[in-house]
């Protein structure tokens, strides 16, 4: 799938090899498409966002619930280790062994206290500390000590159960960089970090990670067919959107009163008190995000693979507090809605490899609905307005260094 | 292990042969036909991953005859129009029949699907894996109670249109 995306850029390299710089485009609703196709704009974005001074969501709490249950993950191409040591804590390490950093853990998730490293055998704990290399005396330098060769770490937070990294000294604290969106992170979560985790659908877009992370809610009513089919509309919601590129979508859902297009109408159904029926979602930048659609709860963990592969982990919780049948219902009903094989999310996968496909022509996307002033990046939004995507592109072409083009 | 006669191993192979030849062929009536007309008729698509790790969540979960009917209703009417289609070639080999008596018998069948997207026009792999068949036999003919679609990938390739 590299071919188109290598095209251009070999077609747009001068005679020494060196890439055209990006010039943006100077109207604020304006995205040249380039970036999205270019290899070279990929490895940037690797070393000044997913390796930059952003965190990066890579886990939820929930998923390793138990003493000495892991979790691996990628953040780029960087692999990491999530485990839950024998005090019940948290911890993340990049998953490579301190000897000479053979991949420590190759399993996506279990449950161990061990980790033993193949090589040269050299063994760590949960905690990230080495309690045992085979060597006589003599081996190894005078001076060795196991308490030198800990695993290494990066820096990590965790924000209602929700683990994040930054592998950046000079990102600011967490509490700053989700100033105005950590309530809104558990009015997601439906109040609170306290979570069951209820299984992963796993999906790999042939397209940019930037496609994925800027799907908007402007097209619910006009590519999903459900939406009209089943005369289901959203009530009032609002957006917001800041100035580091998370945004957030809080809106009311209004069920049809009768389902006649279902046979089976719990796909839509909605168990708890009408009034609290509402969609919520967060998205951080760069990538990944969480919703909480009728009853389902899901945090969509997102990593660049390539250029033009998106690997997604849209993976769906519980709440701890809930009933047997409650979590029956929650796990049918995230199974059918959404996902790639879900009634009203397939046709997005769909769409994003259809853009990706045509991200090689020539020109700029253009963003219009909700769009007021073609030159100040907005701050209101309207609940379906693709304009709340906008200070998070001005965020991105900051922090790429790319300059608006000269009038 | 009693033998099964072969009488009903023909069946049950012919009942896979059809539902290969008719999801292929994009016939979801067809593809609905296969099932027994019962309400607690099933179909259901997940990974090995989420089975090894006992996760209930699936990639489809029609776990009543409703939600079958429903399935055709989404493939035919819902999603056309919004994605790029494709083509699907299914290969089914069995590799386990037993008899669990009262005319019904589990199977289990190996499965490979190639795609070929429109667009491209190339074909590759889609998927593997194992259907977890439970098969009701009568005089006539055999049809599914229920079918667990168990892909070895834990990753799907883009989107899934059309049932496995
Ligand atoms: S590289 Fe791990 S023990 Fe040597
Ligand atoms: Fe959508």
């Amino acid at each position: 799938m590299t071919n188109h995306a290598e095209i251009i850029a070999t077609e747009k390299q001068d005679a020494k090899g060196a890439n055209p710089p990006i010039i943006w485009p100077q109207k604020a609703n304006l995205l040249p498409k380039e970036i999205f196709v270019r290899p070279d704009v990929f490895e940037e974005e690797l070393a000044r966002i997913f390796y930059g001074k952003e965190w990066l969501m890579i886990a939820h709490e929930a998923e390793i619930p138990n003493i000495g249950d892991f979790k691996t993950t990628q953040v780029g191409r960087v692999p990491l280790l999530i485990t839950r040591d024998n005090d019940g804590e948290i911890n993340v390490y990049y998953n490579a062994c301190s000897h000479r950093g053979v991949q420590l853990e190759t399993a996506t998730s279990g449950n161990k206290l061990r980790f033993r490293c193949p090589y040269h055998s050299w063994l760590f704990n949960a905690k990230g500390d080495l309690i045992g290399c085979p060597n006589k005396p003599g081996d190894f330098p005078s001076d060795f000590d196991k308490s030198n060769y800990p695993l290494d770490r990066p820096r990590m937070a965790i924000v209602h159960g929700l683990i994040l990294v930054t592998f950046n000294p000079e990102t600011p604290p967490i509490e700053e960089y989700l100033e105005g969106y950590i309530d809104k992170i558990a009015q997601v979560f439906g109040g609170d970090g306290n979570l069951r985790l209820l299984g992963a659908q796993k999906v790999v877009f042939h397209a940019n990670w930037k496609t994925f992370h800027d799907n908007d809610t402007y097209h619910a009513g006009l590519l999903h067919t459900a939406f009209q089919m089943l005369n289901w509309s959203g009530g009032s919601g609002h957006q917001t959107a800041n100035a580091r590129g998370h945004r957030s979508y809080v809106g009311e859902v209004t069920l049809p009163e009768e389902v006649n297009r279902l046979k089976d109408p719990s796909l839509i159904e909605f168990k708890g008190e009408a009034s609290e029926c509402s969609s919520a979602s967060v998205r951080l930048f760069p990538i990944s995000g969480m919703t909480r659609h009728l009853n389902t709860i899901g945090i969509r963990f997102a990593n660049p693979i390539s250029v033009d592969e998106t690997e997604v982990h849209y993976t769906y919780f519980g709440r701890a507090e809930d009933d047997e049948e409650m979590i029956r219902h929650r796990v049918r009903q995230a199974s059918n809605l959404l996902g790639p094989c879900g009634m009203v999310s397939m046709e997005d996968a769909a769409v994003f490899h259809r853009l990706h496909t045509a991200g090689t022509t020539p020109g700029n996307a253009v963003f219009l609905k909700g769009v007021t002033d073609d030159h100040g990046i907005p701050e209101e939004f309207q609940q379906s307005d693709e304009a709340a995507n906008l200070p998070g592109w001005e965020h991105y072409r900051q922090t790429m260094g790319y300059p608006k083009e000269q009038s | 292990m009693k033998q099964i006669c072969s009488d009903v191993l023909s069946k049950i192979d012919d009942l896979q042969t059809r539902y290969i030849a008719v999801i292929d062929a994009k016939d979801m009536e067809g593809w609905l036909s296969t099932f027994c007309q019962v309400a607690e008729a099933s179909y259901v698509y997940t990974t090995a991953e989420n089975l090894r790790a006992n996760h209930a969540m699936a990639l489809v979960m029609d776990d009543n005859y409703q939600r079958l009917q429903d399935r055709v209703t989404i493939v035919n009417k819902v999603w056309p129009g919004t994605y790029a289609d494709y083509a699907t070639r299914h290969f089914v080999q069995r590799t386990a029949c037993r008899d669990m008596g009262a005319g019904k018998y589990e199977v289990e069948s190996n499965f490979m699907v190639m795609t070929t997207p429109e667009e491209t026009g190339r074909s590759t792999l889609f998927a593997t894996g194992v259907y977890f068949d439970q098969v009701v036999v009568d005089k006539d003919q055999a049809l599914f109670l229920s079918k667990k679609v168990v892909t070895d990938s834990s990753v799907v390739e883009r989107f899934m249109a059309y049932p496995l």
